[in-house]
């Protein structure tokens, strides 16, 4: 067993001078493929990540000709993750840089990067890719297809199509600064994984506020008096009371041995059902 | 004949659409683009975008983000297009039809997303059994699935009639649909719970609280926050940096002093 792992370690280290197993194609395969399938797996719980795993498989499956180390990088990948799909790009270049460099010394690195770039990537990707250019575009073609005219509709069909080569080239863009970032850091990449992380807490602890929604419906009377529970009550004590209380429950759930994940899915969803059958929640 | 075929042509791009919204994003549910291409396959481009046109502008400032649910006005626009011109009723009922079906459509899209959620289970499972083979086959029954979404309810109309779809909506139970609304904004607790397994929580516990804090109470945007977080994890690494080398700095001049001492002795 311990001349395993030092058979192991030492062959990482030895391949980590330069290891090169990905080409152009392998990067432009596995962006392509998160162009199609991005949110089409998408869930509640991990959101983007099986689309994600999936667009990665082939180039990690490169990256790792061990099976234990491909199992270990897949589950990695198949962790929450979620972000304006394009910025992805970016995100899934630097994650194939690191991986190809490091190998599976890299796994808790690329969580932290994934987690701490996934929010703020979003925050400038969903302004400027849902809100501002459809709001541009749809200002301008929805006036002229009113008057019956498509060409609007056209133009805007021909830089979405555009866009597509752009999203592309993203991938290359974060697959170089992610090897840059490895280059640099060195032995220090653990030292960098705990910094990643801390900014990656940070945004977690935003995702408790911001991403769970769970408010009540429930009003007292006191007679002429009416008092709902969420503003009146609940929120003068914690905003996001309920769904912190919730993450603390799951989170020790996920944590119990009795608990599989199925049963905390059906769990909420039975909730759900309940408490909006009887108005406890909205 | 020639009706059928538009019909499935339409049901078709509305499967499409759904799935390309979800990924590519080249037509997307841009009422404008999918209404066109509505134009084309019934052979009249005006009424198509006229109707498209105005749930164009009505879609303006409503985003789609975060996994959020909106009405799906791409849907409404195929459907609406298709029904004006197909039966010349004109483009008021061609709205006034095209939004119930994207309401249709967004309860279950909210199903979809919950049933994917197995779906990234089996991943998970699948992988931990090393079939890797049917693992990336999983993603692909969520692609089937977001196509049905809009394929269900635009059968439903072009096959039944505007007056099944409405029938659907009223016999669905109103604790059902909301349950559904909630159950969508309670299922990501999960994804949040699991990446707090993940990461160090316990240690940097700390900076889970100011991200919350910051989003609770201040309502900063994300990007402000994730600015925070990168000046905390700044001053950490090189703190931590600094104190690696100080040591690497005392170790060396201790082992010198142990050398000067044996010499000493001596």
């Amino acid at each position: 067993m311990s001349d395993e792992l030092k058979r192991d370690v030492t062959q990482t280290s030895a391949d980590t001078v330069d290891r090169k197993v990905l080409s152009k194609h392998d990067l432009h395969h596995a962006a392509v493929r998160w162009c199609f399938m991005a949110c089409n797996a998408f869930n509640y719980e991990t959101q983007e990540a099986p689309g994600l795993t999936w667009s990665l498989a082939p180039a990690l499956r490169k990256i790792y000709p061990k099976d234990d180390d491909y199992e270990k990088a897949i589950a990695n990948h198949l962790n929450y993750f979620n972000t304006t799909t394009a910025m992805a790009n970016v995100v899934m270049g630097a994650t194939m840089a690191m991986e190809e460099k490091e190998g599976a010394k890299s796994i808790g690195a690329v969580q932290s990067l994934k987690t701490s770039l996934m929010g703020p990537l979003a925050g400038i990707g969903d302004t400027l890719i849902w809100v501002l250019w459809p709001t541009i575009m749809g200002s301008i073609s929805g006036y002229m297809a009113v008057k019956g005219n498509p060409l609007g509709a056209i133009i805007w069909f021909l830089c979405n199509l555009a866009f597509f080569f752009v999203k592309i080239k993203l991938t290359d863009v974060g697959y170089f600064s992610g090897t840059k970032l490895i280059t640099s850091l060195g032995d220090r990449i653990s030292v960098f994984t705990e910094s990643a992380s801390i900014m990656g807490l940070t945004v977690v602890g935003a995702l408790i506020a911001s991403v769970v929604k769970v408010q009540t419906a429930i009003n007292f009377q006191f007679g002429a008096v009416k008092m709902p529970l969420q503003s009146g009550i609940l929120d003068k004590i914690m905003p996001s009371l309920l769904p912190v209380l919730l993450t603390v429950i799951v989170y020790k759930l996920i944590g119990s041995k009795k608990w599989t994940m199925n049963r905390i899915i059906i769990l909420l969803i039975v909730l759900s059902m309940v408490c909006s059958f009887f108005g406890i929640l909205k | 004949m020639m009706g059928t075929i538009q019909a499935l042509l339409i049901i078709l791009l509305v499967a499409w659409m759904i799935i390309d919204q979800n990924g590519l994003v080249i037509v997307s549910y841009f009422p404008v683009i999918v209404g066109f291409i509505t134009g084309l396959i019934m052979g009249d481009i005006t009424t198509a975008m006229i109707i498209a046109g105005t749930f164009q502008l009505m879609q303006l400032g409503v985003a789609n983000l975060g996994g959020s649910s909106m009405p799906n006005y791409g849907l409404a626009t195929i459907i609406g297009a298709y029904l004006a011109i197909r039966t010349g009723t004109g483009i008021k009922t061609g709205i006034a039809v095209g939004l119930p079906v994207g309401m249709l459509a967004i309860q279950l899209d909210v199903l979809v997303k919950i049933i994917n959620n197995f779906i990234a289970h089996r991943m998970a499972k699948l992988n931990a059994e090393h079939k890797w083979r049917a693992m990336l086959r999983q993603p692909w029954y969520g692609v089937a699935f977001f196509g049905l979404e809009g394929a269900i309810p635009a059968a439903l109309l072009v096959f039944f009639g505007p007056s099944a779809v409405q029938a659907i909506l009223t016999w669905l139970p109103k604790w059902f649909t909301n349950g559904l609304t909630i159950a969508g904004g309670l299922l990501p607790v999960i994804g949040v719970g699991m990446l707090l397994h993940y990461m160090p929580t316990k240690k940097f516990a700390t900076f889970l609280i100011i991200g919350f804090v910051l989003t609770a109470y201040l309502n900063l945007p994300i990007l402000a926050i994730a600015l925070i977080g990168f000046a905390c994890a700044y001053y950490y690494f090189n703190g931590t940096m600094r104190q690696a080398n100080e040591k690497k700095a005392s170790a060396n001049s201790s082992l010198a002093a142990d050398r000067q001492g044996d010499n000493y002795d001596e």
